[in-house]
């Protein structure tokens, strides 16, 4: 909400100054997204080379691939792997059986029974290490020792992953994160967007509120109230959500009181701020004027750009019923050409439309001003709705540094109230009038019979099903008893008549 | 006020007009309808029944936005803290859940 005193003033240029504007946000957010999308392929990049859980479950693939692939190799197995070298020779070869050399089984003094035993069976090959570490045995101690030692460790894997081929590199690793990427990036672009469209809408709005409802400002001039609040301090704009913002004035001759709502794009939204860039939207500010009930005679009227007007003649009920589109009129100055009048009577139309008005806003050459910022202008005594009473004016918006371009067109506003406040019909146009009114207030008091009429039948249907429920649940002896009665009550009725008197 | 003390003819202002400001109610059924919200619910629901990484990111991201675009906390919290709910659900089986078929993508 905003306070009325000067800090308003001051707080607009500083903060239209020191914020980004609207498409400089833009470029901010894909800077961030950028940046964010790096660093998280540098830190992904990073973690993907020191893991080493992944080789561990290839392991056991290399292992068992391995084993296929060596069944066709000359069997060059070590029998027995994890004791060290320093054990005795004789020891290696009575704890792990007698391996099957190629000469006879009984030679204690081979320093190891490597050369070339044969296949073992396949569920003791997971209990040694792979053959290709030692393919080389007989020539080579030193280097086996070494790899000896460095098996004992449990890293199983570690070794098997040594000589087999290079992992998948490490872009897929990176690659099947996109969805990840790109969703947290996106939502913290949005989360700054959010912010900065925040406060670009807040800007805009006191903007307005700061030209036109401060001190000295024309609704300061017209309305005693003028605010959201009770007093003298009160609040000047209502915020109603990140792009709606109210404001109230009241305390006026001819009129109850006055609400603008400036409905501003979404700037806070950046899936919203997308779709309007491929479908454009603008700000808006529309006046509602509610008129006193002696204040406004029978008045249907509206002035719009041509295909609004049509648009508008069709979706407004009190239009559609009352008025129609008004062809101009040659006899005298009249609106700008892309404007058109709706009216209920031209006589109304011309009275409405003065030389002033023409002069400064609607006429041919004014009109060019004012063509974007103008947008419908609805006055009318048979509104829908709660407040029957109305003046409707719709313009949009100029940018927070061009304010004072809508001058003209908000002096409008209480221009209008008093000339509709004071006028009167003449004698021929409200015949015209009255008898359309009369039309329409039988027909909605027909609407409202039928209503009624409606509602009571629901009403009465609905307490004929509960009793018809309540009967249903009855007990059989309620009901013996209720037939009982029945059958009492035809008798009675069957019985002649029979008059009793007193016998004297 | 400068000139309220002695109205002249032509200031408009009556001050014994003066109404102050009632905001008009809206009954739940008018309001603009979310879609948003709506979305963001379907989404969350696609994601935790067919176990979609994407479908549950959008339903966050649609969530997003309509947190972003609540008019009235009170109204409207309660159906964006269900597709929240739906969507972190989404998300949840899809990577702290038994079956990581986010490691194979």
């Amino acid at each position: 909400m905003a306070r009325r005193p000067t800090t308003s003033l001051w707080i607009s240029p500083l903060s239209a100054i020191v914020l980004p504007r609207g498409s400089d946000s833009l470029w901010l957010a894909l800077a961030v997204f950028s940046i964010f999308s790096l660093l998280l392929h540098h830190l992904s990049l990073r973690a993907a080379c020191q893991s080493t859980v992944q080789p561990h479950f290839e392991g056991f693939g290399d292992e068992l691939d391995e084993v296929d692939d060596s069944l066709d190799d000359p069997p060059v197995q070590l029998s027995d792997l994890p004791p060290s070298p320093s054990l005795s020779q004789s020891d290696s070869q009575t704890h792990h059986g007698p391996p099957e050399h190629q000469d006879d089984g009984t030679h204690p003094s081979d320093p190891f029974p490597a050369p070339s035993p044969s296949r073992t069976p396949r569920h003791s090959e997971f209990e040694y290490w792979d053959e290709d570490e030692f393919e080389g045995l007989p020539t080579d101690l030193p280097p086996e020792s070494v790899e000896i030692t460095e098996n004992t460790t449990p890293s199983y894997s570690e070794s098997a992953s040594k000589p087999a081929p290079p992992k998948p590199p490490v872009a897929t690793t990176w690659r099947s994160y996109t969805v990840e990427v790109v969703c947290i990036s996106f939502l913290i672009a949005f989360s700054i967007n959010y912010f900065t469209g925040k406060r670009e809408n807040e800007n805009l709005a006191l903007a307005w509120a700061a030209k036109f409802t401060t001190k000295d400002s024309i609704f300061e001039k017209n309305f005693s109230l003028v605010g959201v609040g009770d007093g003298e301090d009160s609040p000047l704009l209502l915020k109603e959500g990140q792009n709606v913002f109210k404001f109230y004035a009241s305390g006026r001759r001819y009129c109850q009181g006055l609400l603008a709502t400036m409905e501003l794009k979404s700037r806070h939204d950046l899936i919203a701020s997308i779709y309007n860039m491929i479908v454009p939207c603008k700000d808006e500010i529309s006046f509602e004027v509610y008129m006193n009930d002696d204040a406004m005679d029978q008045v249907v009227f509206a002035i719009a750009k041509k295909k609004a007007a049509k648009g508008m003649h069709k979706d407004m009920p009190d239009l559609q019923r009352f008025a129609s589109l008004m062809s101009p009129l040659n006899s005298r100055k009249w609106v700008s050409e892309e404007l058109s009048v709706i009216s209920e009577s031209k006589e109304v139309a011309s009275d409405l439309i003065t030389e002033s008005v023409l002069d400064q806003v609607f006429g041919e050459r004014a009109f060019e001003k004012y063509r974007e910022a103008f947008n419908s202008m609805h006055f009318s005594d048979q509104h829908s709705g709660t407040h029957k009473k109305k003046l409707v004016f719709k313009f949009t918006l100029p940018k927070a540094n061009h304010m004072a371009d809508m001058t003209r067109l908000v002096a409008l506003v209480p221009y209008y109230i008093d000339l509709v406040g004071r006028y009167k019909l003449s004698s021929q146009a409200r015949s015209k009038t009255d008898a359309a009114r009369v039309k329409a207030a039988q027909e909605s008091y027909k609407e409202l019979q039928n209503a009624r009429q409606e509602a009571m039948q629901k009403r009465k249907a609905e307490r004929k099903k509960m009793i018809e429920e309540a009967e249903a649940t009855l007990s059989a002896e309620a009901i013996q008893k209720k037939e009982a009665k029945e059958r009492a009550r035809q008798m009675k009725k069957a019985m002649p008549k029979m008059k009793m008197t007193r016998a004297h | 006020m400068s000139s309220s003390h002695s109205p002249s003819a032509n200031d408009p202002r009556l001050p014994s007009a003066a109404r102050p400001y009632k905001a008009s109610l809206i009954s739940p059924q008018d309001l603009p309808v979310d879609y948003s919200g709506f979305i963001a619910v379907l989404c969350g629901v696609v994601g935790v029944m067919f176990r979609y990484k994407l479908s549950s990111w959008l339903a966050i991201i649609f969530c997003a936005q309509s947190l972003a675009n609540m008019r009235n906390i009170e109204n409207d919290l309660k159906q964006i803290t269900m597709a929240m709910m739906f969507a972190i659900m989404g998300l949840v089986t899809t990577y702290i859940g038994p079956s990581r078929s986010s490691k194979q993508n």
